[in-house]
């Protein structure tokens, strides 16, 4: 249900139909050449690539498949319901039976028409989406019949009522303080809040069965991920782009699929581990990425200047809202009844992030553990800080995840970019400086 | 006759039942990583159970005194694990749990404040059942001096008062008269004696019906609610207390902080509302509080995170739960 076009907007400029289409078949074909592009790379990185990752090359086209597969389930009735941020809870979602999508851009060139309503200053990542909105770019985006904001930061709190302008927005507010019962206790009326919310605007009762069964396809999903990242940990057999890759996918997918596609894919690696057919050197510095979210396809930037650098890397693990976030952590359900089952939901996306937006007596110190114990278990040997400017929490975590890891000997390299092509060049630079550091570090 | 006829019945119910749950127990610890324990657990109680109504159908029957002194010391090295593990009481309790969860109720939460109330007032709750027989005595003085001395002999005999203590230990179904004789099966319920023995004859009739009634109910909506200020599991904390154990038994529970990222999921679902799993940064977890069930280790979805140890040995570990049986060979980098 598209707001009427006739509510006046308050942010967004009024633009013609023309410019629109215009604008919109320019970036969708430079982003279609990039989306090929980055296949390309990756499968030339890695000439004996997995069978199974084309499945993946194939939903990685924003404009291909899956858009028209959710288009034909939508003429059917189902209601898509799309989200800006990992705190939505999927599963009340799914159990009303809508697709749950996630919605954030990652296209360069949209940034720049984001600028006509906000200012340059403005963290990319919504500037970017807004300029998606403003030339209906973004097929999952246009495709949301209603979309859920979760207020993490200053950004996606303004963004959701920039966007209300065109979509029906449900915001959900989280509280920053995590570790406190009045703060769960909050949460878990919003939690319950929004499930009435789904209910009432789909029509759909989420039942005990249903959301049980949504949990259960959530728990298979975790489980096949954290296959796939166990796989990591050793002698690298995937690169770390394909990884990253599949995990992103999971947020447009349809869930039951990928989770039967990445299980082929981590038997088909399981068998080359056995066959010890790694996809490069052992001694390639294995590097941890972790910052702002790196959103396909665009910001496969810096992932691919890592591994297709001189020397090369190789990422093993991450810790971003884009990647691992994702799937990490399953929902501990204790007893199946209604409300254990939504107060394992909400402890789920409330207690176990990590996203910078909370504090705590300890400040985030969950993300630091979290950090510390992925790169023990990962062997990391480096991390790259990856922020884009306008990002101020990650950004202002950075002094503290350095003194961290200084700790334990690992370096940290903070790496700030912005939603543009133009810095290739000179981040090539910095991130081959690192790797040799690196590099320099194993042969010590 | 009627009585050893159940007794033969009864061996062998258990009997089959333990095979049965043998055999259950291995298939389930196979398939399903988040009722593993708690199974066992089960298995365990209806085991101890069992041994319990042997034990009290020997003859001569054994003091129970030297039950009282065994346990204690059995406590000194393990703490309250007998809480957890093997008190009959508190397996009618998770019985009901186990109906009320097939049943998809869902439970109650004590407010947390009279959680650790109750918690921190169980000594007093303690004195105060020790001490009632005494209060009592004062209050109405037995009539003549025969009667004293019956009386007295009742009160503060060789265990009679601090029976409360180990008044968990008795099971439903007794070897010997029970409260209730129904056809010719001995039941009983714990502190009922007590109750019955304290209180004159109809109040007193009245008080064990109401006791048994709340005791049921609470514990059908509220997980393990005895447990909170029992006098057994206190008199088990507070011998825990001694020095040589430095606050902790042998057998406890350790958190890797770094592993941890506060999920919750141990909070919400101890049975006994136990925060301090989840809030200790890491390390020894010491709190009395916990009786050891091991279900915050079972469902820690984190692996290695929580760890039950003997000693110094990691007896159970919380395991990526997802995962089945088949444990991955853990791979190294060459
Ligand atoms: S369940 Fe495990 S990971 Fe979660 S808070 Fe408790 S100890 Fe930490
Ligand atoms: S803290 Fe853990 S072991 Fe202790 S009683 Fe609670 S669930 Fe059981």
């Amino acid at each position: 249900m598209n707001k009427n076009e006739t509510v006046e907007r308050r942010y967004l400029p009024e633009i013609s139909r023309k410019e629109i289409d215009e604008l919109k078949n320019t970036v969708k074909v430079s982003s279609q050449k990039i989306i090929a592009d980055n296949i390309e790379r990756m499968k030339k990185a890695d000439p004996h690539r997995p069978d199974a990752m084309k499945y993946f090359d194939d939903i990685a086209n924003l404009f291909g498949r899956r858009q028209q597969e959710i288009q034909a389930e939508k003429e059917k009735g189902k209601k898509v319901i799309g989200y800006l941020c990992l705190f939505a809870p999927t599963e009340l979602i799914s159990a009303a039976d809508a697709i749950p999508i996630r919605v954030n851009s990652g296209w360069y060139d949209t940034s720049k028409l984001g600028d006509r309503v906000v200012p340059v200053e403005v963290c990319p990542v919504i500037r970017s989406t807004i300029g998606a909105k403003m030339i209906e770019l973004s097929p999952f985006l246009e495709q949301s019949d209603a979309l859920i904001s979760v207020l993490t930061c200053d950004g996606m709190t303004k963004l959701s009522e920039i966007l209300s302008d065109q979509k029906t927005i449900w915001g959900m507010n989280v509280p920053r303080i995590k570790d406190s019962t009045q703060s769960l206790r909050f949460w878990s009326d919003e939690i319950r809040h929004m499930k009435t919310q789904i209910e009432t605007f789909t029509g759909n009762k989420i039942t005990r069965n249903s959301l049980k069964e949504a949990i259960t396809v959530s728990h298979r999903a975790t489980k096949v991920f954290r296959r796939l990242q166990e796989l990591r940990k050793g002698n690298p057999v995937i690169m770390g782009r394909d990884a990253m890759l599949v995990n992103q996918a999971y947020t447009w997918d349809d869930k039951k699929r990928w989770t039967e596609k990445t299980e082929a894919l981590c038997d088909e690696l399981e068998k080359r581990v056995q066959q010890k057919d790694w996809v490069c050197n052992s001694d390639t510095p294995r590097v941890m990425l972790t910052g702002t979210p790196m959103f396909w396809p665009d910001s496969w930037k810096l992932p691919t200047l890592v591994e297709e650098g001189n020397p090369q890397g190789i990422i093993v693990a991450d810790e971003q809202c884009s990647g691992e976030r994702i799937l990490s952590d399953p929902i501990g359900v204790d007893e199946w009844s209604m409300d254990d089952m939504l107060n394992a939901i909400s402890e789920r996306y409330l207690m176990a992030s990590t996203c910078p937006c909370f504090t705590s007596k300890d400040g985030n110190e969950d993300r630091i553990n979290w950090l510390l114990n992925k790169v023990k278990e990962w062997n990391v040997q480096g991390v790259i800080y990856y922020v884009i400017r306008g990002c101020m929490l990650y950004a202002m975590e950075y002094s503290r995840v350095k003194k961290a890891l200084d700790k334990i000997n690992v370096p940290v390299y903070y790496l700030d970019t912005e939603y543009t092509r133009e810095d290739v060049g000179q981040l090539k630079t910095r991130v081959e400086a690192f790797m040799e550091l690196l590099n320099a570090r194993v042969d010590f | 006759m009627a009585g050893e006829l159940i007794g033969s019945i009864l061996s062998l119910i258990v009997l089959v039942g333990l095979g049965t749950a043998g055999v259950l127990t291995v298939l389930i610890w196979k398939k399903n990583r988040v009722a593993r324990v708690t199974f066992l657990r089960f298995v365990i109680q209806a085991v101890g159970l069992a041994a319990l109504f042997f034990l009290f159908s020997l003859e001569p029957s054994i003091p129970l005194l030297y039950v009282l002194i065994t346990w204690f010391t059995v406590t000194l090295f393990l703490g309250r694990f007998f809480c957890g593990w093997i008190c009959p009481f508190a397996f009618i309790m998770d019985i009901e749990s186990l109906i009320r969860k097939t049943l998809k109720i869902r439970h109650r939460l004590l407010p947390d404040k009279l959680n650790i109330a109750l918690h921190k007032g169980r000594y007093l709750i303690l004195a105060v059942f020790l001490l009632l027989p005494l209060a009592l005595w004062l209050l109405n003085p037995p009539p003549n001096t025969a009667s004293a001395v019956m009386m007295a002999q009742l009160l503060a005999g060789p265990f009679r008062p601090y029976s409360i203590i180990i008044d968990p230990l008795i099971p439903f179904v007794v070897p010997w008269t029970g409260q209730l004789v129904l056809g010719s099966v001995n039941l009983s319920y714990p502190y009922i004696g007590n109750i019955l023995t304290f209180v004159e004859a109809t109040p007193g009739q009245i008080f064990a019906v109401v006791f048994v009634a709340v005791t049921l109910i609470g514990a059908f909506f509220v997980r393990r609610v005895w447990c909170r200020f029992c006098p057994a599991g206190a008199s088990i904390a507070a011998l825990n207390k001694f020095k040589a154990f430095k606050g902790v038994p042998l057998l406890y529970i350790e958190k890797d902080e770094e592993k941890c990222p506060k999920c919750g999921v141990c909070k919400r679902v101890c049975p006994v509302q136990v925060n301090d799993v989840y809030e200790q940064k890491g390390g020894k977890i010491g709190t009395s509080q916990c009786m050891l069930c091991a279900r915050c280790v079972e469902m820690c979805p984190y692996e290695d995170t929580l760890k039950i140890k003997f000693g110094n040995k990691p007896v159970f570990k919380s395991r990526n739960w997802l995962e089945s049986s088949i444990v991955n060979e853990e791979r190294k980098i060459e």
